[in-house]
C-alpha cells in the first residue's frame, strides 16, 4: 500500500515537473557563461506590420510570426536537418503505411496568459486555417494532392494526425503554431470565420494578446515601432543546456524603415541591431564604418548562396506559332539557351561579384540535394551554335542572325518584371550573349502584374515566349516545388494546358519522382529520389536556371549567442533568438 | 454666409460622386489587383487564390464593386483595406495625425522662412543679401526635396559618428520614449521632426518668397503707398499694414489648397526619414493594389479639397473687403 502511494506520488510529480527541452549547447558558437540577462534585440522591418491575427496575417515578417518563434511539435536541427521533438513529448507513433501520426504533447506548457497548451489549441486551430472563409495563409498546407489532413484529439495532450498519402514533410505540417482555443475556439464557436477576422486588428490592445510562444506583444505604434517582451512562460519548458530558463533577453523589437536606406542608415548609426546586406554598395559602407571604428559590428560576407533562384522559361503552349512552338519544345534549343547564359558574367555584373551559379531548380544552398549525376549546361558559345546548328539554323542573314531555311529569323521575345534592375541586367547579358552566336532576344521589361498573369496563363496558346523571373521559398526536407515540378502546377510555367497534362515522358518522370519522393519517409532514401529527379529535370532543361545573390551577415558587437560561421547560412540565418544575449 | 455654404455643398455632390467613378475606375484599369503577387508563391494553390478572390469581392466586375463600395461609403463606411483586413479608416487615421504633426509644422516654417525673405528682397530690391537669398533658394529649388533629405542623412549620420551626439536620423519617437515625462515626450518628438520638416520648408520656400518678393513690389509702387508715405505714415507701417495685407491676397486664396495637403502628408521626405506618415503607407497600399485603401483615402482627400476652396473663398472675403461671399 505505501509502496503503490508511493509509486502514485512520484507518478504525479513526475507529469507535473515535465522535462523541458534544452537547446543543445551547440547551437551557438558562444556560450552565455556570464549569465547576462535582459535587454532589447532591435530589428528593423521595410514595411509596416498589417495584422496581429495568426489567420489572416500574410506578410513575410508579421506580428503573430514573431510571436510563435519557439513553438511548434517539432524543429529543425542547423546541424544536420534532422527534426527533432519539440512541443511534442518525444518521436511520434507512425502506423497506416506511414499515414497515421500519433503525438504527446510536451506536459508543463502555458501560453503567456498563464493557460495550459492542450491538444484543443492544435484542433481549433486546423479547423480555422482550414475554413476556406477565413482566408488564412496555411490553408493549402493542410492539404497533400488537394485532399485534407485530419487533426484529431485523443485526449488533453495527445493528438493524432491522418494524412491521406504519407509524406516526407508530414512533420514540418505538423509543427504549425497553436492558437489559444480559449480565445480563438470560443469566437469561431459562436460567430464562424467572421468573428475570427475580427480579433486582434492593430487596434487591439497588446494586453489581450495571447501568444504560445517566446514573445508576446507589449506595444505597436503604427508605422514607427513594434515592442515585444518574453512569454515568462516559456522559459518554463526551454532551458540553455545548463539549465537557465530562456531567452536571456527581455525584448525583441522591431523599427519600421520603409527602405532598405533607411534601415542601413538606422545600423549604420547604432540604433538597431542587425541588418541584411543586399550588395557589394551596402557591404562596402558597412565596412567603412567598421574600420572608421565608428560601427563596433561583426561582419561576414558571402556567408552562403540565397534561397532564391533566377530563371528563364520557354512557353511551350504556343499553338498560334508552331515554329516557334516546335522551337521551345525542342531540347537542343533549351540546352543552347543554357549554353548562351553567361553565369559568371551575371554574377560579376548583375551581382557585383556577390552572388553563385545556378543550374538546377534545387538552390545551391541545399547541398545534400544537389548531386554531380546531373548534368550542367555551361557557358559554352561554340556548343550553342552546333546545338542550333542541329535545328537548321546554320546561315545568317547580314544582320548577323541565323535564319532557316525558309529565311525566318531565329528571335524571340523575352520579359521580365521592369523595376528590378538585377533581372533587368541579367536579360541584358543573356540578349547580348545570344546575339554572339545569332540568336535575336527581344528583351523587354513589362509590368509586373501583366508578366505574372503571362506566366500564369493556361491553355494551348499562352501570351508569351520566354520570362526572366525568380521563386523563393521552400525547404531542405523536399526541396522541390509542389507547384512546380508536377504538371497541372500553376507554377509548371514552360507547359500549361487547360487539362494540366503532361507532355514529354520526362515530364511524367519528374511528376512520378516528385511524389515519390514527398511520400518517402526516410532521408536517405528520399535523396537518391532527389538526385534522379534533378538529373530528370536537368537533362529536360524546361527551365534555365541562372544566378542566386549571396547572404551575407552583419550585427553589432552588442549580441552575443550567434552561430559558428559553418552553421551559418541563408536557411538557418545566423543565430537561435532564444540563445541570443546582449554583452 | 448660410446660402452660400449650402450652395456649396449642393455642388459638391455631383463633384464627388463624379470623383468617385473617376478614382475607383482609374484604380482598376491597372492590370492585376491585390492577389497577382500571390500567384507566384509556389506555396499557394489556384483554388486558394480562387477562394481568396471571393473573399475580397475580385471576382465580381468592376461596376458591382463600385456600387458596392459607394452604398457603403454613403453609410461611412470606406471598405476594408485587403492588407490590414480591417476599415480604411481605422488603418489611415493614426497616419494621418502623424502627418498632421509634420504638415504643421512645415507649414509654420515655410511660412516663417518665406514672409520674411520676401518682404527683405523686396524692400531691398537687389542688394547684396537679396541676391544671395535668390541664389540659394533658386539652388535649393532645382533639387528634389528627398535628394536633399538624402544628402542630410548622411551628414547626420557622419555627425553622430564625429560627436557621439544622439541626433535622430528617422523615425518619430525614441526607443526610450514611454518612460519620458510628458514634456520629454513632447520635445522627443519636436526633436524627430525638426529636421525633415526644415528640409521641406526652406526647399519649398523659394517659391513662395518669390511670390511675394513680386506681389510686394508691385505694391509698394503703387499710387496709394506713395500717399501714404507722403502723408508720412512709418515706414514699417508702410510696409506690413499697407503694402503687406495687399500684397498676400493671392496667397490667401492659395491657402485651400494646403487643407487636402496637411493630410496628404510631407511626400518623400517621409519615406527617406522613415517617418510613420501617410505617404509610405500609401506608397506602400499602391504598390500592393490595395483598392479601397487608395480610394478611400483619395475620396477625403477630394471632400477636404472642397472644404478648403470654401474656407479659403471665406477667408478672402475677411482679409479682401472688395470680395464677398454673399
Amino acid at each position: 500500500m505505501k509502496k503503490a502511494l508511493f509509486f502514485t506520488l512520484a507518478m504525479t510529480l513526475g507529469s507535473a515537473v515535465a522535462a523541458p527541452f534544452v537547446h543543445p549547447a551547440a547551437w551557438t558558437a558562444e556560450q552565455n557563461t556570464a549569465n547576462k540577462r535582459g535587454g532589447e534585440f532591435r530589428s528593423y522591418v521595410i514595411s509596416d506590420f498589417k495584422t496581429i491575427n495568426p489567420f489572416t496575417s500574410a506578410e513575410a515578417d508579421s506580428i503573430p510570426g514573431t510571436m510563435d518563434t519557439g513553438t511548434g511539435l517539432f524543429t529543425q536541427d542547423p546541424r544536420n536537418d534532422d527534426l527533432i521533438p519539440y512541443m511534442a513529448d518525444g518521436e511520434p507513433v507512425v502506423s497506416n503505411g506511414g499515414r497515421r501520426f500519433v503525438v504527446k504533447i510536451r506536459q508543463g506548457m502555458k501560453f503567456s496568459d498563464g493557460q495550459p497548451i492542450t491538444a484543443d489549441d492544435w484542433v481549433t486551430t486546423y479547423r480555422i486555417h482550414t475554413d476556406d472563409k477565413v482566408g488564412s495563409n496555411s490553408y493549402d498546407s493542410f492539404f497533400l494532392n488537394k485532399k485534407p489532413i485530419t487533426v484529431k484529439k485523443i485526449d488533453n495532450s495527445t493528438l493524432q494526425f491522418d494524412f491521406p498519402q504519407a509524406s516526407a514533410k508530414a512533420l514540418v505540417i505538423m509543427s504549425y503554431a497553436p492558437w489559444p482555443d480559449h480565445i480563438y475556439g470560443q469566437a469561431y464557436r459562436s460567430g464562424g470565420a467572421e468573428a475570427v477576422k475580427r480579433l486582434w486588428t492593430l487596434g487591439t490592445p497588446a494586453s489581450q494578446v495571447v501568444s504560445p510562444g517566446m514573445w508576446v506583444l507589449e506595444s505597436y505604434q503604427a508605422g514607427e515601432r513594434t515592442v515585444f517582451k518574453k512569454n515568462p512562460y516559456w522559459g518554463e519548458w526551454n532551458k540553455d543546456a545548463r539549465g537557465n530558463a530562456l531567452p536571456y533577453l527581455d525584448r525583441y523589437s522591431y523599427r519600421v524603415t520603409n527602405d532598405l536606406n533607411a534601415a542601413l542608415a538606422a545600423y549604420l548609426a547604432g540604433q538597431i541591431d542587425s541588418f541584411g546586406p543586399r550588395n557589394a554598395d551596402d557591404l562596402a559602407q558597412i565596412k567603412r564604418a567598421i574600420d572608421g571604428g565608428n560601427l563596433k559590428a561583426t561582419l561576414i560576407a558571402n556567408v552562403s548562396p540565397q534561397s532564391t533562384s533566377q530563371w528563364i522559361t520557354f512557353n511551350w503552349n504556343k499553338a498560334e506559332d508552331p515554329d516557334k512552338q516546335r522551337l521551345f519544345r525542342d531540347v537542343r534549343f533549351r540546352r543552347a539557351m543554357s549554353h548562351i547564359a553567361n553565369r559568371q558574367a551575371m554574377v560579376q555584373l548583375a551581382l557585383g561579384g556577390l552572388g553563385s551559379e545556378t543550374y538546377y531548380s534545387v538552390y545551391p544552398i541545399f547541398k545534400n540535394y544537389i548531386s554531380d549525376a546531373a548534368p550542367k549546361y555551361r557557358y559554352d558559345l561554340a556548343q550553342a551554335t552546333r546545338l542550333l546548328g542541329q535545328l537548321g539554323y546554320t546561315r545568317k542573314n547580314a544582320q548577323g542572325y541565323l535564319v532557316n531555311r525558309a529565311g525566318k529569323v531565329l528571335e524571340f521575345n523575352l520579359a521580365t518584371n521592369s523595376g528590378n534592375t538585377v533581372r533587368e541586367q541579367l536579360g541584358r547579358i543573356f540578349t547580348d550573349e545570344a546575339k554572339k552566336v545569332g540568336v535575336k532576344v527581344n528583351f523587354t521589361p513589362i509590368d509586373f502584374n501583366n508578366l505574372v498573369g503571362q506566366l500564369t496563363a493556361k491553355g494551348a496558346n499562352r501570351p508569351f515566349d520566354a520570362i526572366l523571373l525568380g521563386l523563393a521559398g521552400g525547404d531542405n526536407i523536399w526541396p522541390f516545388g509542389t507547384n512546380t515540378v508536377p504538371c497541372g502546377g500553376n507554377l509548371h510555367s514552360y507547359n500549361n494546358p487547360t487539362n494540366g497534362a503532361c507532355l514529354t515522358p520526362q515530364e511524367s518522370l519528374m511528376t512520378k519522382l516528385y511524389y515519390q519522393g514527398d511520400a518517402t519517409l526516410n532521408a536517405a532514401q528520399r535523396r537518391t529520389i532527389g538526385a534522379q529527379l534533378l538529373k530528370a529535370e536537368a537533362e529536360l532543361q524546361p527551365v534555365v536556371y541562372l544566378v542566386g545573390g549571396n547572404y551575407h551577415v552583419t550585427y553589432s558587437e552588442r549580441l552575443g549567442g550567434a552561430y559558428e560561421r559553418e552553421m551559418m547560412d541563408a536557411y538557418y540565418g545566423s543565430r537561435t533568438i532564444a540563445l541570443t544575449f546582449i554583452k | 454666409m448660410i446660402p452660400f455654404l449650402l450652395r456649396r455643398v449642393v455642388q459638391a455632390i455631383p463633384t464627388l460622386l463624379l470623383a468617385s467613378l473617376l478614382i475607383f475606375f482609374v484604380i482598376s484599369l491597372a492590370p492585376g489587383d491585390f492577389l497577382t503577387p500571390a500567384k507566384l508563391n509556389p506555396n499557394i494553390s489556384a483554388e486558394q487564390i480562387a477562394n481568396l478572390e471571393r473573399n475580397f469581392g475580385l471576382d465580381r466586375p468592376a461596376w458591382q464593386q463600385y456600387l458596392l463600395w459607394l452604398g457603403n461609403m454613403l453609410r461611412g463606411d470606406f471598405g476594408l483595406s485587403f492588407q490590414y483586413q480591417q476599415p480604411v479608416l481605422g488603418v489611415i487615421w493614426p497616419r494621418i495625425v502623424n502627418s498632421l504633426w509634420l504638415v504643421l509644422l512645415i507649414t509654420v516654417l515655410f511660412y516663417a522662412v518665406s514672409i520674411p525673405l520676401g518682404v527683405y528682397g523686396a524692400v531691398r530690391q537687389n542688394s547684396l543679401g537679396d541676391k544671395s537669398v535668390n541664389v540659394v533658394l533658386y539652388f535649393l529649388l532645382g533639387f528634389p526635396s528627398f535628394f536633399i533629405a538624402l544628402i542630410v542623412l548622411y551628414f547626420i549620420v557622419q555627425a553622430r559618428f564625429a560627436t557621439g551626439w544622439d541626433i535622430p536620423v528617422g523615425g518619430m519617437r525614441s526607443d526610450n520614449y514611454a518612460e519620458l515625462s510628458p514634456f520629454a515626450q513632447a520635445l522627443d518628438i519636436a526633436k524627430h521632426l525638426v529636421i525633415p520638416a526644415l528640409i521641406l520648408a526652406i526647399t519649398d520656400a523659394a517659391g513662395l518668397t518669390r511670390v511675394i518678393r513680386g506681389q510686394m513690389l508691385e505694391v509698394m509702387r503703387s499710387d496709394y503707398i506713395r500717399t501714404a508715405r507722403a502723408k508720412g505714415v512709418t515706414e514699417r507701417t508702410a510696409i506690413w499694414k499697407h503694402t503687406f495685407r495687399n500684397a498676400i491676397l493671392p496667397i490667401v486664396a492659395g491657402i485651400g489648397g494646403t487643407l487636402p495637403g496637411l493630410i496628404g502628408g510631407a511626400g518623400f521626405i517621409e519615406v527617406v526619414f522613415a517617418y510613420p506618415g501617410i505617404t509610405p503607407m500609401l506608397l506602400n497600399a499602391i504598390g500592393t493594389q490595395d483598392l479601397y485603401l487608395i480610394a478611400g483615402f483619395t475620396m477625403i482627400t477630394t471632400v477636404l479639397l472642397i472644404i478648403g476652396n470654401a474656407i479659403s473663398d471665406i477667408l478672402l472675403a475677411v482679409v479682401d473687403p472688395r470680395v464677398s461671399v454673399s
